[in-house]
């Protein structure tokens, strides 16, 4: 029943009030669609959508069959506890190598842990095989890449659209939501546009409503200002803090700018937090 | 619920298609023209190459010297095709085909019928000559009919040395050369032509040249044929033993020749279609061995490089590949938009050469007639088109475990690390 409100919010002209109520009510009913089907328990108010308990990884350590017995491992994370509320924006701060792109990579299901649990919306990432991290991943995960990562042969509509192929939603529907996020980024007149003929910041505003496209619960930004000037990348934190509302959002940065919109900073060094600013 | 998930499982797969070819029609007309050309290229370049042999041995496997003629029916012994000039290979024969080629003539709706002898023999002038001839015996009437792609005109109507069945009657000894049999020979109208097989002995018959007749369609031009009587030429090679003869020609209306030839042999192939039949090609051994060969080289060339094409492609395309994984497309949807386009870039490779093969025929025709062979030396036959892109999904099929294998290899945080 949801859906029919998809299809019923259209049109560019109107007034920008309309049109972000309008995109929430596509939310809440793209929301219907997918908790129908979900695997994981939609986190209320009470429960973390994020939680990470003593997460502890090494690169080289696991995974590749034939690696070679002289090769050394890496300490990316060492004890790693923190969590984030729907509604909280969390800044992961720290050094390079300090472990904060491993952490979002964690939370997103990218890469599994080698000890520690890490929840999203109560389930636990770590203990899903590599297909149900994919599901909970275009279910409930946004992901914003410091260099957009968009697919250069689509235009910033079909990039949009591309988590919802999966999904298995209909072309037209796909067309409109994708439409619909463009503007609200700012970028109804760049629909047709290939990644090729837009700005950085058109390209990563362009990636932020991708990773809006499936009206996921957790947002990962990793340096998502890394590649633009300080005013565009003003403007992209704007978005994605003002599209971020109501879901938790965690954002890794070793930007003062981009980190100062954070409700709270988690410090990293050498894999561990040093600090947790409340 | 379940029909829910269908029509999701439905609209999810027709999107990953929509995705590759979205992808694959930007990359070709706005992003990476090169590679998508390079890859549509070499597979058309492949299969036209195919298709042109192909067409060669078909043209090998219909096209021999004495299959052109004018009948309405042809009833050939089964599992045997026409007789190919090139190797020569002697097949099953009908019998007793003076008597039922009388029974059918005697049917409604039937001009006439006639068996029809290939031997080849050896021919020689009173100069001393001699050159080895298909000789086609048949038995001609008042109309002037084509046969082995020469008229029967210049032969007296009848034969009258059958005598029924005793093959003792007069020989007329009429004999009607090709153009090119009586190059060869140095032959020409009024000639006396001794005839030997490995049947005669010394006392070899000796045949007049009637006329000397250019072929019907000029596909004969390189095969010295020559048209007799049936019996006179049965008598040279031994064939009058069983009244043995290759095929039985009838003229007429097609059905009720069509009719009379079945009732008449009703264990051979009776055949009324006058085009080219493919099936041709796996009663001829050479024409066979040529597109077998052919067929076998195309795959393997045209799956080659495929796989090197696309699996480049796949390896630039290893960041592509992790940001599907990373909003979310597990493994084998990953694969399928990999698979989906190898095999799309495959299939409009083999449109494209099913062009150029058909080009190429007609250019290979061309080539040959305007320097050593006149004539057709290539058939193109609507077959082709399925027979091209079966290959070319074949190709792509063998092809498309490698750009999987690279495409599966790809690590994410690698590709979104860089």
């Amino acid at each position: 029943m949801g859906d029919e409100k998809v299809d019923r919010n259209n049109g560019s002209s109107r007034r920008p009030l309309d049109r972000v109520e309008s995109v929430r009510m596509i939310h809440r009913s793209l929301r219907n669609t997918f908790s129908s089907t979900a695997g994981a328990t939609d986190g209320d108010d009470s429960t973390a959508a994020v939680r990470l308990a003593d997460v502890t990884h090494e690169y080289g350590s696991s995974g590749r069959r034939f690696r070679s017995s002289g090769e050394r491992s890496v300490t990316a994370l060492r004890g790693v506890s923190f969590e984030v509320r729907a509604g909280d924006v969390v800044g992961l701060s720290g050094p390079s190598g300090s472990g904060k792109s491993t952490i979002l990579h964690a939370v997103a299901g990218l890469l599994v842990p080698t000890d520690g649990t890490v929840e999203l919306l109560g389930t636990d990432v770590t203990a899903l095989s590599d297909r149900e991290r994919a599901r909970l991943r275009r279910r409930h995960v946004g992901i914003v890449f410091q260099r957009f990562h968009l697919l250069p042969s689509l235009s910033a509509r079909a990039n949009v659209a591309l988590p919802l192929v999966q999904a298995g939603i209909p072309r037209s529907r796909r067309r409109e939501r994708a439409t619909t996020l463009l503007e609200q980024v700012g970028l109804g007149d760049r629909v047709t546009h290939l990644p090729g003929e837009l700005s950085g910041g058109e390209c990563q505003r362009v990636a932020i409503a991708r990773a809006l496209a499936t009206d996921p619960d957790v947002i990962v930004a990793d340096e998502p200002t890394g590649e633009l000037d300080t005013a565009t990348g003003a403007d992209v934190l704007e978005v994605l803090t003002d599209v971020g509302r109501d879901r938790a959002v965690l954002v890794a940065s070793h930007d003062a700018a981009t980190l100062a919109v954070a409700d709270r900073v988690v410090s990293l060094r050498d894999g561990a937090v040093v600090d947790d600013e409340r | 619920m379940s029909g829910d998930g269908g029509g999701r499982r439905r609209t999810r797969w027709a999107g990953l298609v929509g995705l590759s070819t979205t992808r694959l029609w930007k990359r070709a007309t706005r992003t990476t023209a090169g590679r998508v050309a390079a890859t549509t290229g070499a597979v058309a370049l492949t299969i036209a190459l195919l298709l042109v042999v192909t067409g060669i041995a078909l043209a090998l496997a219909g096209g021999g010297a004495v299959a052109t003629d004018d009948a309405a029916v042809r009833v050939a012994p089964e599992e045997s095709g026409t007789l190919s000039a090139v190797d020569g290979v002697e097949g099953p024969r009908l019998g007793a085909t003076n008597e039922r080629a009388a029974a059918i003539r005697s049917r409604a709706g039937v001009e006439h019928a006639s068996p029809v002898l290939v031997e080849t023999v050896q021919l020689e002038t009173a100069d001393g000559d001699a050159t080895h001839v298909l000789v086609v015996g048949v038995v001609p009437d008042e109309q002037p009919r084509t046969v082995a792609g020469l008229s029967t005109d210049s032969l007296e109507s009848g034969d009258p040395h059958y005598a029924e069945g005793s093959y003792d009657g007069p020989r007329t000894g009429e004999l009607v050369l090709s153009r090119d049999a009586a190059e060869r020979l140095g032959a020409s109208t009024g000639d006396e032509l001794a005839a030997s097989s490995v049947r005669t002995g010394d006392d070899a018959p000796s045949f007049t040249v009637t006329a000397v007749d250019a072929a019907a369609d000029g596909r004969d031009a390189d095969v010295p044929v020559a048209l007799v009587h049936l019996s006179e030429l049965q008598s040279v090679s031994g064939g009058d033993d069983g009244e043995l003869a290759d095929w039985v020609l009838v003229w007429g209306e097609a059905g009720a020749a069509e009719s009379a030839a079945a009732d008449a042999y009703p264990d051979a192939a009776v055949a009324s279609e006058r085009g080219v039949d493919p099936a041709a090609l796996f009663d001829d051994g050479l024409a066979f061995a040529t597109s077998a060969i052919a067929l076998l080289v195309g795959v393997t060339i045209c799956a080659s490089f495929v796989a090197t094409t696309m699996g480049m492609t796949v390896d630039e395309d290893r960041r592509t590949l992790a940001v599907l994984e990373a909003v979310g497309f597990p493994t084998h949807s990953r694969l399928a938009v990999v698979a989906i386009s190898t095999l799309v870039t495959t299939l409009c490779g083999a449109l494209l050469g099913v062009g150029l093969g058909v080009a190429g025929i007609a250019a290979v025709n061309a080539v040959a007639g305007a320097t050593v062979a006149p004539g057709t030396v290539a058939i193109a036959h609507p077959l082709f088109v399925p027979y091209a892109i079966v290959v070319a999904l074949l190709s792509g099929l063998v092809a498309v475990p490698y750009p999987l294998a690279v495409a599966a290899r790809t690590t994410i945080l690698e590709e979104v690390s860089r």
